[in-house]
């Protein structure tokens, strides 16, 4: 294939953001199309345990000022927030 | 009368091996091979066949493993491709040695170089020359067909040369065709049994074949096999013709097979299911009024050299498809060997020599007319522009990528299986070690999935040799001073650590390497798609160890490698569980203090659910794993400096039946099986409590 961009100007080496190896760098699939069901979070029995954020797979959830916050393009809807939460602050549903 | 199914070629081969009464199998999985040996896992596992089954740690032993059931005396059968072809390397270039006509199938793969798991012949070539008889096939009945011949070629006693069986990966190996399958009792009469006179059984004869030979006799051997390949040509033909008259189908002569040559001026050469689109294009071509013919290799070794100096009278130019390169010769294998072929003659066609659908390229028909048509013109013409011409396509990138502002050592959006207890591992590992950290990671899930989305290097390492690459690493940024500021970390599976693995990393732990071992431990070879490796429980049901009518799942208890890494006296050994984040984060600090520090090897073992392969509802991954560890199935330890301490204690362990009963790996078990299950876990609990008393371990200074 020509036109390829050779990292480091070496012709032939391939960088970063392979298949197998380099590490990607920039960011990630969109994967929101893979989910079924959807966590719905309830903020009022949240207790910001923050258990969730750390068990999520994707790390599609992060630590927000109300309680965790849901990037929905890349949870896969795995559910495992919702089967951890221990005040059960969290539904999965369907969209 | 045969029985007709519709299969992917790798059950074709599996049939093929069950017909022909194989009786030794060694197995280590690898894509795109691993079914054929889960089929015949199947057949054993119901009692279609009987057969010792051998799961080999590594490619390495699995040809050792079929070479010593051939020289012991039975029909053996190994399969393997790519990498873990070139890692048994060694032993494929002992087996012509030692007589052993064994067959190997393989279900080709590029060999890295750049990896794919899609086929071409870069792992077949540097195999190519060793006195194996080599044959590719083109459909699904081709490969169930071969296999008998092959072993009737093979245990010719003028042969008796072991085999290879080459079919291409993805495109015959996982693609469905309408498939006969021979009477049992037919296929009998035609291969009689494997009854060697030369086996070694010390309770018949003290022969053994020797593995050394003089120096003067190298030569004189190398002609011999020669001849004896040469010989076998004969082999090949008649039994492909006696195959004809017991079953129906030959494959044109057993070397080549010629399509729609007669009166042409130019023929295209082609090897494997490549050649069935290039027959369309043949079709085309002559129904446009062009004298163009096809002919496939099917044996690729011995090579039929006089049958396309034969071709070669008839013809003015000649179009060699090559799947294989020989770097640095500026061709392909198959063009080579076709212009040595042919260089004696004194009147030598034009040649072209193609290459196309490395790594697993598609070559389409219109690709193959357009080759047609190269060699047309330089028969137009009389001369050739250019000698070795590429078939290249342009390359479009799928998915959708979302790129994010902040830097981070790991991004959400990974191809990970939904609810994957591996990434749940990963995340939190490379978030306590940041950003100074490089990962070194032998081929599984965690590479295919998770390396696209790590934000540091992310290095792949050779299967076995994970712990060889850190070791050049560390002693790399030692020598530039930074040894204390750069983590350098594996991210290995059960079977990357516990099995292939292990004889690296032991050698890293004994050399004091200061490096951080990570096992994240799904319990069998998750990435091939659920075979058993040396980390799977005892009972568990994977592919390679089925439930059926005699098995009942895996057969044997797993390692105990922290203990085995203990051994090795290395200041930190510690296993952890995604259930219990804290202790995990804590642990792969310490690991990273001590490394930090220079102090020698650290070890963590982490056990990683896997909602695909143990059969759980993916939002049970943390459960699964808590229940493990109070149940006691996933003890939670820690070894500093020598001094064992169980971390999590519960005042009573849970009933197995509790961990077990959520997973359909375990579904198939009967009341006994849990009840030893239970055995095994309360003995290695209590073995454990033990070890915590004693303080230390003995053998740490």
């Amino acid at each position: 294939m020509s036109g390829e961009k050779h990292p480091l100007g070496i012709k032939g080496l391939v960088g970063r953001g392979g298949l197998l190896s380099g590490g990607g760098g920039v960011g990630g699939m969109y994967v929101g199309d893979w989910r079924v069901f959807t966590p719905k979070i309830d903020y009022e029995k949240c207790t910001k345990c923050w258990l969730c954020v750390a068990y999520c797979p994707e790390a599609a959830l992060s630590k927000g000022e109300e309680g965790p916050q849901l990037d929905p393009r890349f949870c896969k809807g795995c559910g495992v927030c919702a089967n951890e939460c221990p005040v059960k602050a969290i539904e999965m549903v369907r969209e | 009368m045969p029985e007709v199914d519709v299969m992917p070629g790798n059950k074709a081969v599996a049939y093929g091996v069950k017909l022909s009464r194989v009786k030794g199998i060694a197995l280590f999985p690898i894509t795109p091979q691993t079914t054929i040996v889960e089929y015949l896992a199947d057949f054993i596992a119901n009692g279609e066949l009987e057969a010792e089954y051998i799961h080999a740690e590594g490619e390495h032993t699995a040809m050792a493993v079929a070479i010593g059931l051939s020289l012991s005396g039975v029909r053996a059968f190994t399969a393997t491709n790519s990498q873990g072809l070139a890692y048994m390397h060694e032993c494929v270039a002992q087996a012509p040695a030692y007589r052993t006509p064994l067959l190997m199938a393989i279900a080709n793969r590029t060999l890295g170089w750049f990896w794919s798991i899609q086929p071409d012949y870069s792992d077949v070539m540097p195999e190519l020359n060793l006195g194996w008889m080599i044959q590719f096939v083109e459909s699904n009945q081709e490969c169930l067909d071969t296999v008998i011949q092959l072993y009737k070629i093979a245990e010719d006693r003028r042969v008796l040369l072991p085999a290879m069986l080459c079919l291409d990966g993805f495109y015959l190996s996982y693609s469905n065709e309408r498939v006969e399958i021979p009477d049992q009792e037919d296929v009998d009469d035609f291969l009689p049994p494997y009854e060697p006179k030369h086996a070694v059984d010390p309770t018949v004869s003290d022969f053994a074949p020797g593995a050394g030979l003089p120096p003067p006799l190298h030569t004189t051997y190398r002609r011999i096999y020669e001849e004896i390949l040469n010989d076998a040509k004969e082999v090949i033909k008649e039994v492909n013709e006696d195959f004809g008259k017991h079953f129906g189908r030959t494959y044109g002569n057993g070397l080549i097979e010629e399509y729609r040559c007669e009166d042409v001026d130019a023929i295209l050469v082609t090897m494997g299911s490549m050649t069935t689109a290039a027959r369309r294009a043949i079709d085309e071509l002559q129904a446009d009024g062009h004298r163009i013919g096809l002919v496939r290799v099917k044996t690729m070794r011995p090579f039929p050299s006089e049958e396309f100096r034969r071709l070669a009278e008839d013809v003015e130019a000649i179009g060699v498809v090559d799947r294989m390169v020989l770097h640095g010769t500026g061709g392909g294998g198959l063009g080579a060997d076709m212009k040595s072929a042919l260089y004696s003659m004194e009147d030598r066609p034009l040649i072209i020599n193609f290459i196309a659908g490395m790594g697993g390229d598609d070559i389409s028909t219109m690709d193959f007319r357009k080759m047609g048509e190269r060699v047309l013109k330089a028969v137009e013409r009389g001369r050739v522009e250019r000698e070795v011409e590429y078939i290249e396509h342009p390359f479009k990138p799928a998915g959708r990528l979302v790129p994010l502002k902040e830097k981070r050592v790991i991004y959400p959006g990974s191809g990970g299986c939904t609810g994957c207890g591996a990434s749940i591992i990963l995340r939190h590992v490379l978030d306590v070690l940041g950003p100074s950290t490089v990962v070194v990671d032998p081929p599984n899930c965690a590479g295919v999935n998770y390396s696209s989305v790590v934000g540091v290097p992310w290095i792949l390492a050779n299967y076995a040799a994970t712990a060889g690459y850190q070791t050049g690493l560390y002693r790399g940024y030692k020598l530039k001073g930074k040894a204390d500021k750069i983590h350098v970390v594996s991210f290995a599976g059960d079977g990357g650590t516990v099995d292939i693995g292990l004889q690296a990393l032991s050698g890293a732990a004994e050399r004091g390497e200061s490096i951080i071992w990570i096992c994240y431990d799904n319990e069998a070879y998750m990435n091939t798609g659920i075979q058993r490796s040396g980390s799977t429980p005892l009972y568990a049901r994977t592919t390679t160890t089925p439930a059926g009518r005699l098995w009942r799942g895996k057969r044997e208890r797993p390692k105990n490698v922290p203990l085995i890494m203990a051994a090795h006296g290395i200041p930190y050994v510690a296993t952890a569980s995604i259930a219990f984040i804290p202790d995990l984060r804590r642990k792969v600090k310490r690991a990273a203090e001590i490394t930090s520090a220079g102090k020698g090897l650290a070890y963590i073992h982490i056990q990683a659910p896997c909602p695909t392969g143990w059969y759980y509802p993916p939002e049970k991954t943390v459960e699964v794993a808590r229940l493990a560890v109070l149940t006691g199935a996933w003890p939670l330890i820690e070894i500093e400096e020598g001094r064992v301490k169980l971390n999590i204690k519960p005042k009573k362990l849970r009933p197995i039946k509790e961990y077990l009963r959520l997973q359909g790996r375990f579904r198939h078990l009967t009341d006994e099986q849990i009840e030893e299950i239970q055995q095994w876990v309360n003995e290695s609990w209590e073995s454990w409590l033990k070890l915590e008393e004693m303080g230390k371990l003995p053998w740490y200074r």
